[in-house]
């Protein structure tokens, strides 16, 4: 709080302050006299500006000491005033100038934007910063058309993901490629226990400090990335970092300080009006019942009388009494019917709300950056701390960059920069695993007190809410079943230590228009140490365990080029470029975990009983060489024309190498037109453009050693009982892995065809960008089953087909812009899909990620990761009209069985059904800037539409009887399901949803999935802010000071935790909720001040 | 100049892509022959004396299944084509293409008793599965890339490569071992090629004798085998890597039990000894189905009663009864039972030479062979001892082929096979 307060302070001396200051006053025209309205007018190398009125007007504070202001409009040549010793000037804009607005575009190449035969769309710095988000990948949600960003977890400190265009990859690596200053950068996220169990994690791309970024370029086709070959099939984002200003002398100081507090969205409905039982009769947490089918809690009272008719029995290991004679369980007393003991009434214990706390975090950062003629640096530091909304989750990061340029001469220049992250995270286990945090604590019965009476605050600290003098468990179920919340964030915590340094150095050298020579080094290295404790008497480890995995990634990548350009004739300008690439990616893993503690409160590896280890390394190299030619005519059409030669060594058969059997080529072409320079009078049309591409992206193996068979120590058994392992008698024994090698694989292919369109009105007030894309993917590298006896099980395999389409559209206007008040408004829509068309020889459906009830797989002629499972069965089930894949037609059958005990339910389809399509209809970004005076607001709307989840929380709960779905159906009207009898007649037979319904094949932990699948779409309150320009002053640049929020509003179908969350993280098998960590909202204070 | 350039940069491509970049650092592609060899045993050891021993003898009624999928198995119901997947798999993917890549490391490397036990090994393998499943992939299996699909060669084919490889086998036991010899790591006969060669006979007299050719068999029975101590098995050493049986008990307690088919003959028999060591709970404390379980796959009691049905067969009957009490004598040996003496004065053990029957014969064969998969060919060739189908009329002729076969190789169409009607080749 001490920060806070010291922010607040700094804030009150700037305002207060008086400066010493001038008054500018001007006018801004054309060439004809006609005066620009909302032209930019900046102070230079500050922040300090306005623009100009309705009659072009403009008066401006500027610092005594001020001496160029710098005049902009899109459509006109932006030129520099030198205000030294005047008050007044006139500027007139150079019309008639092309549009040049330069565009990073892949290799880091500015290019004429209406070059471009492809979409990019650039995303500013104050855009990234404004979201508030400590992780760039969440600043980007809604920023641009043709992205999509899902975050994994509420957990702080949990990782994104994010699709440019949908999924481009069958079972490889969907995420973009990263590319920062020119060099690939790691974004991997790593697992230590499994996609469905353990903790959140980061993906890497979070170790970036969000203030260090100058502007983000999305390139989203084939075209777009066809210079990154194959690493940019799944689309780039280009981030450029910030550096030291140029010309003239600048030293500048940027200091940021912000303080964030979070919250959890939504939680699940549960209901809290049964207590613990079965059946309608109370069992107390000493019988370990699971279920909260019991009584009515108001129907229940406190007894403390050993000799009660109900007093409770000790059965098994589990205690009623402690030896004191008191009540285990409750210090109230055991729960009796009303009216038989003390008369106290029966608590309703709310375990779940009290429990989370509001996360603060405190974001602070320093700049500084200067520059002379020749040369530029910028060093910045930034620590974040942040506190989860699960107490003792945190994350921790602090980063420092140093960024430098040099250029001597005209000719020459060179520059470098490295960054330096350490990040720290204490996570909490989540998901599917009996140590899971909400999956403990959402089962619990309203009727059990997890925090054994104290307050939530207090119980985190407070052992005796969640452990007995002799370690055993405080849980509801006695002591087994699952770890008590409170004893998880003391006990099984997860420990994270990230060291990671990345960055480039780069050289170019021209001898001429026609002759560059660029070089451009990139390295990446990381080293993410964890550890997993699980203290002795988890209900995970029951004797203990330490989890230690060490995960070191290094990445160089190198690029050389040759690039040139300049006019045949009058007409044809062309430019050329020539380059090479080589990137390694080294990876390894290397694990030790140990079991059974000897003692407890001594949680290390020394500890630990039996250890098991292994190590995982993947490791490949590129090589590429490219060469791009682009010619244009009269500013009106441009052709671009590129080709790629790559050799992956993925491709590569270490028995028996072959160069020539790792390399492949692609192609592609692009065409823009500018139509609008081809008509003599556009109207209200300002410019027009129509592009064109078609492009070729070949790839390698999703993983390396596919190409060759390994020997395993094996595990032998027939699955009806345990397996056993070599060393057996003595002796070592190794077979081959029945993976076969594919020494025959041959790369995939990817075509894509992108038509595109680029329409600005009214002076480029209004502007419409459209583009459809079609891919089509064919050679895929899937995963193959094939015949036992051919002597393996499996193969990777050329095999599968897909074909992705999409639709994107971004709107920009600026509705109204006057002196006093300006208004920029953008609408980013997206639509893709990517349907299977074919998987390997014999199968119809191929494993991503999730359970057997329900899991994300690719099934044919489906959308990519459905989610398959246990479906109702339909009328038309085994008919024609069956694809043995998709839910039948018809209506849902029910079991007419009068002996079946799932008489009058719905009947279940022996055969698993595609029943939920996780990906979105379409992704709407609405973003809004308004500004009045020195005062500005923004808000961003999110709407994504559709896109199931599978909430595997509701279906657990609806078994447990927690959820109030179950409190609400077990005492319906007896009322017939929907549906038909097996004759084909209306149901007729009544039922209650009851415990008896909720856990058969249709309820929890049933066959069928079918029923909680929901649609997890939204409309969301994504940003939204306020912040006050602080004017410059004598001894200050000027600066900022905003409130910014970030998910304050939330609407959604979906029954559970904010439906943007991902039980599986960042990979590919998306759409699953099973006792996720709940996702945040936020709200930041922040304050920015430049010296 | 510019050549050396190109060839400079040609060659270190070939080290950036090639060179050791794509082997797996954490597997090895190659493996020295003394650690392929053991997976192998205890991979063919490790299904005989599980999957096959537990669906075999459950056909024969020497075990039934009482719960969960054995029960299902036990009424001939659950014998779908899944409940075949891990026997078939580990047989294709642990056992025969193991043994392929084995032995062409053996055969590179000029290793011949190496290349010898994996040709007999081999044998084995292929002769217990032929005899369940008849037709089966073989001379286009373990050729993925080429033959997806491998097609069937018939029992006749197989049978002829057993013969081969038993042969090849006992020659290249005759030569010299060449620079590797098997020791420690062979764990079945600590590289004794005498006993290998005895192996190897004893599988030729189990082939032959399944086609009815009593000369050769009875002249390769007797070549093998001269006492338990050289039986064709695998000690299981501990809990830890404990016998199939002993897992399975401790594993799926309760889902398999004594048959009381097999305890009535015993007890008509008055076979009070070694029923007291078989006809017990099928948990951890049964003091026969140990952890240290000796796990045979031929031993020398079944070579003595193929020895007293083939020298009755031709006629030579008092070899016949020579062999067919040895044999009941090394089966009381080998559970350590006593009263060997005692039971053989019954008549119904033993009728004396002149009354000895096939009868006598197979059904003691019968109870000496309790849990071996042999069992179940004997029955299917003489209907000895007499049994009732627990449903339907027909005891199942043969098994079903694997699911995922099914599923994955066009050359076996679904619903092919009827268990009941489809005898194997020998059988027909």
């Amino acid at each position: 709080m001490k920060k806070v307060t010291l922010l607040f302070a700094m804030f009150f001396v700037c305002v207060g302050m008086t400066f010493a200051q001038k008054t500018v006053t001007g006018t801004v025209a054309d060439n004809e006299g006609i005066p620009i309205i909302g032209a930019n007018v900046l102070v230079k190398g500050t922040v300090t500006g306005t623009i100009t009125d309705i009659d072009g007007n403009f008066s401006l504070e500027v610092p005594s000491d001020a001496q160029m202001l710098v005049v902009s409009y899109t459509g006109f040549g932006t030129q520099e005033v030198d205000i030294s010793g005047v008050s007044n000037v006139n500027v007139v804009l150079a019309d008639g100038v092309v549009l040049s607005e330069a565009v990073v575009t892949a290799l880091g190449i500015k290019r004429d934007e209406k070059a471009l035969g492809y979409a990019v769309q650039e995303v500013n710095a104050e855009d990234i910063t404004r979201s508030g988000a400590t992780n760039p990948v969440d600043a980007l949600v809604g920023k641009s058309s043709g992205i999509q960003v899902t975050r994994s977890s509420g957990s702080v400190g949990g990782g994104s993901r994010i699709l440019i265009r949908g999924v481009t990859s069958m079972v490889g690596d969907n995420q973009p490629l990263i590319v920062i200053d020119g060099v690939r950068t790691n974004n991997d996220t790593n697992l230590s226990q499994g996609s469905t169990s353990g903790t959140s994690a980061s993906n890497r791309l979070m170790d970036l400090n969000p203030e260090d970024i100058e502007s983000v370029n999305i390139l989203k086709g084939a075209a777009a990335t066809a210079l990154y070959g194959t690493a940019g099939a799944t689309g780039v984002v280009l981030i450029t970092t910030k550096k030291g200003a140029t010309g003239g002398d600048s030293f500048d100081i940027n200091f940021s300080s912000s303080v964030g507090f979070d919250q959890i969205t939504q939680m699940i409905d549960l209901q809290d009006t049964y207590a613990q039982g079965s059946g309608g009769a109370y069992r107390g947490p000493y019988t370990g019942a699971s279920g909260s089918w019991g009584p009515l809690v108001s129907e229940l009272e406190y007894s403390t009388d050993p000799n009660h008719p109900d007093a409770p029995v000790a059965t098994g290991s589990r205690i009623a009494f402690n030896p004191d004679g008191s009540y285990a369980w409750d210090k109230n007393g055991f729960l009796v019917p009303k009216g038989t003991g003390n008369g106290q009434a029966a608590n309703v214990y709310n375990n779940v709300d009290d429990f989370f706390q509001t996360g603060v975090s405190l974001n602070n950062s320093l700049a500084i950056s200067g520059g002379g003629e020749t040369a530029t640096f910028r060093l910045s530091l930034s620590d974040l701390r942040a506190s989860g909304v699960v107490p003792n989750e945190s994350y921790d990061r602090k980063t420092v960059k140093l960024a430098s340029t040099l250029t001597p001469t005209d000719k020459f220049s060179m520059g470098g920069s490295v960054n330096y992250t350490r990040a720290d995270n204490v996570r909490v286990q989540q998901g599917s695993n009996t140590s899971g945090l909400l999956l403990g604590m959402l089962r619990t019965p309203v009727s059990f007190d997890n925090a054994n009476g104290f307050s939530a605050a207090d119980a985190v600290d407070e052992v005796s809410s969640y452990q007995f003098a002799n370690f055993n468990q405080r849980n509801y179920r006695g002591g087994g079943g699952y770890d008590n919340p409170y004893w998880v964030i003391n006990n099984a915590l997860g420990y994270d230590n990230v060291d990671r340094v990345f960055g480039n150095v780069k050289a170019d050298y021209r001898f001429s228009d026609w002759i560059g020579f660029g070089i451009n080094l990139g390295y990446d290295m990381a080293s993410d140490r964890r550890k997993q404790d699980f203290e002795i008497g988890s209900r995970t480890n029951a004797s203990g365990a330490i989890l230690i995995d060490e995960f070191a990634t290094k990445i160089l990548d190198n690029n050389f080029n040759i690039t040139g350009n300049g006019y045949l004739n009058d007409d044809i300008n062309l430019s050329y470029l020539l380059g090479a690439n080589t990137f390694s990616y080294k990876y390894n893993q290397s694990n030790v975990d140990g079991f059974g503690l000897t003692f407890p409160g001594f949680l290390d590896i020394s500890n630990a009983t039996s250890l098991t280890s292994f190590s995982n390394a993947f490791n490949y190299n590129t090589l590429g060489f490219f060469g791009q030619v682009e010619a244009g005519w009269r500013s009106m059409a441009y052709l671009t024309l590129s080709a790629r030669q790559d050799y992956d060594s993925r491709l590569g058969d270490p028995t028996n190498f072959d160069l020539s059997k790792t390399g492949f080529f692609y192609p592609s072409a692009s065409l823009a037109l500018v139509f609008s320079e081809m008509m003599n009078n556009t109207g209200p049309l300002s410019f027009g453009k129509l592009r064109m591409s078609w492009a070729q992206v070949g790839s390698g193996p999703p993983n390396p050693y596919s190409t060759a068979s390994v020997f395993v120590s094996p595990s032998i058994g027939d699955g009806w009982g345990d397996n056993i392992g070599f060393p057996i008698s003595g002796v070592s024994g190794f077979d081959q892995s029945s993976l076969l090698g594919n020494n025959e694989l041959t790369p995939e292919l990817s075509t894509t065809i992108e038509l595109g369109a680029d329409l600005r009105f009214l002076r480029d007030r209004l502007g419409l960008d459209v583009t459809v894309y079609k891919t089509n993917t064919k050679d895929a590298i899937l995963n193959a089953s094939l015949a036992p006896s051919t002597g393996y099980n499996n193969v990777w395999l050329n095999s599968g087909e897909m074909t992705s389409r999409g639709i994107e559209l971004t709107l920009n206007a600026n509705p109204v812009q006057t002196s006093k008040f300006n208004w920029n408004t953008q609408v980013n829509f997206t639509k893709s899909e990517s349907i299977v068309d074919k998987l390997a020889p014999g199968i119809e459906r191929l494993f991503l990620a999730g359970f057997s009830t329900a899991g994300t797989y690719l099934v044919e002629g489906n959308q990519y990761g459905a989610i398959f499972g246990g479906a109702y069965l339909r009328q038309e089930a085994g008919t024609d009209t069956d694809t043995s894949l998709n839910i039948p037609g018809g209506p849902v059958v029910i079991n007419d069985d009068p002996d079946s005990a799932e008489y009058g339910f719905e009947a279940t389809d022996p055969t698993q059904r595609a029943i939920g399509n996780p990906n979105p209809d379409f992704i709407i970004g609405w973003n809004n800037t308004f500004s009045f005076g020195n005062f500005s607001a923004n808000f961003l709307l999110d709407w994504r539409e559709g896109g199931d989840l599978w909430n595997g929380t509701a279906w657990a709960l609806s078994f447990f009887g927690r959820s109030q779905l179950t409190a609400d159906t077990r005492v319906e009207t007896p009322t017939p399901i929907e549906g038909v009898l097996s004759d084909g007649s209306p149901n007729n037979i009544p039922v209650v949803r009851d415990q008896s319904y909720w856990q058969s094949s249709l309820g929890g932990f049933g066959f069928v999935g079918e029923q909680f699948v929901q649609d997890g779409g939204w409309v969301r309150l994504r940003e939204v802010g306020l912040s006050y320009r602080i004017p410059s002053v004598e001894w200050m640049k000027g600066g900022s000071i905003g409130v910014s929020g970030r998910n304050l509003w939330l609407k959604t179908d979906y029954d559970g935790i904010d439906p943007e969350t991902s039980l599986t993280g960042t990979g590919n098998g998306q759409g699953f909720d099973y006792f996720n960590m709940p996702a945040t909202k936020s709200v930041i204070v922040k304050l920015s001040l430049n010296f | 100049m510019l050549s050396f350039l190109l060839i400079m940069t040609i060659t270190s491509c070939e080290n950036f892509i090639g060179g050791n970049i794509n082997e797996d650092p954490n597997h090895p592609i190659k493996v020295p022959i003394n650690v392929h060899l053991p997976a192998i045993t205890i991979s063919i050891v490790d299904s005989y004396g599980g999957l096959f021993s537990r669906f075999c003898n459950m056909l024969v009624q020497q075990v039934e299944g009482v719960a969960r999928g054995c029960y299902a198995f036990n009424t001939y119901l659950g014998m779908e084509p899944k409940s075949f997947d891990p026997a078939w798999n580990n047989h294709y993917e642990k056992i025969l293409n193991e043994i392929r890549l084995a032995r062409e490391t053996a055969q590179n490397d000029g290793l011949n008793h190496y290349a010898a036990i994996l040709d007999i090994t081999e044998a084995f393998a292929l002769m217990i599965a032929t005899d369940v499943w008849d037709e089966i992939p073989y001379s286009q299996a373990f050729d993925a890339l080429t033959f997806p699909n491998p097609k069937f060669d018939s029992q006749e084919e197989i049978y002829a490569i057993i013969y081969e490889r038993t042969e090849s086998g006992i020659l290249g036991l005759q030569n010299a071992p060449g620079d590797a010899i098997p020791s420690s790591d062979d764990l079945i006969y600590r590289g004794d090629s005498s006993l290998w060669i005895k192996a190897a006979h004893a599988i030729r007299s189990r082939a032959y004798l399944h086609h009815n050719n009593y000369t050769q068999a009875l002249m390769e029975a007797e070549a093998s085998f001269e006492s338990n101590l050289e039986n064709f098995a695998f000690q299981y050493p501990d809990e830890s890597n404990a016998s199939p049986w002993y897992r399975f008990n401790r594993d799926r307690t309760g889902d398999i039990e004594f048959h009381p088919t097999m305890r009535s003959i015993m007890v008509s028999l008055q076979d009070t000894s070694r029923l007291k060591e078989y006809d017990q709970l099928f948990n951890t404390n049964n003091s026969y189905l140990v952890a240290d379980f000796k796990q045979e796959l031929i031993s020398y009691r079944e070579m003595q009663f193929v020895i007293a049905e083939c020298a009755f067969k031709l006629g030579e009957i008092n070899k016949a009864h020579e062999a067919y009490l040895s044999g009941i004598k090394a089966s009381f040996e080998r559970i350590d039972a006593n009263g060997y003496d005692q039971y053989i004065t019954l008549a119904s053990v033993d009728p004396g030479e002149e009354n000895l029957t096939l009868d006598h014969i197979l059904t003691q064969k019968y109870l000496a062979l309790f849990l071996q998969p042999e069992v179940y060919n004997d029955y299917r060739r003489t209907h000895i001892p007499n049994l009732i189908p627990v449903t339907g009329s027909i005891i199942p002729v043969r098994w079903d082929y694997a699911q995922k076969e099914y599923d994955f190789n066009s050359n076996l169409v679904e619903g092919s096979v009827d268990i009941y009607t489809d005898k194997v080749a020998w059988n027909r």
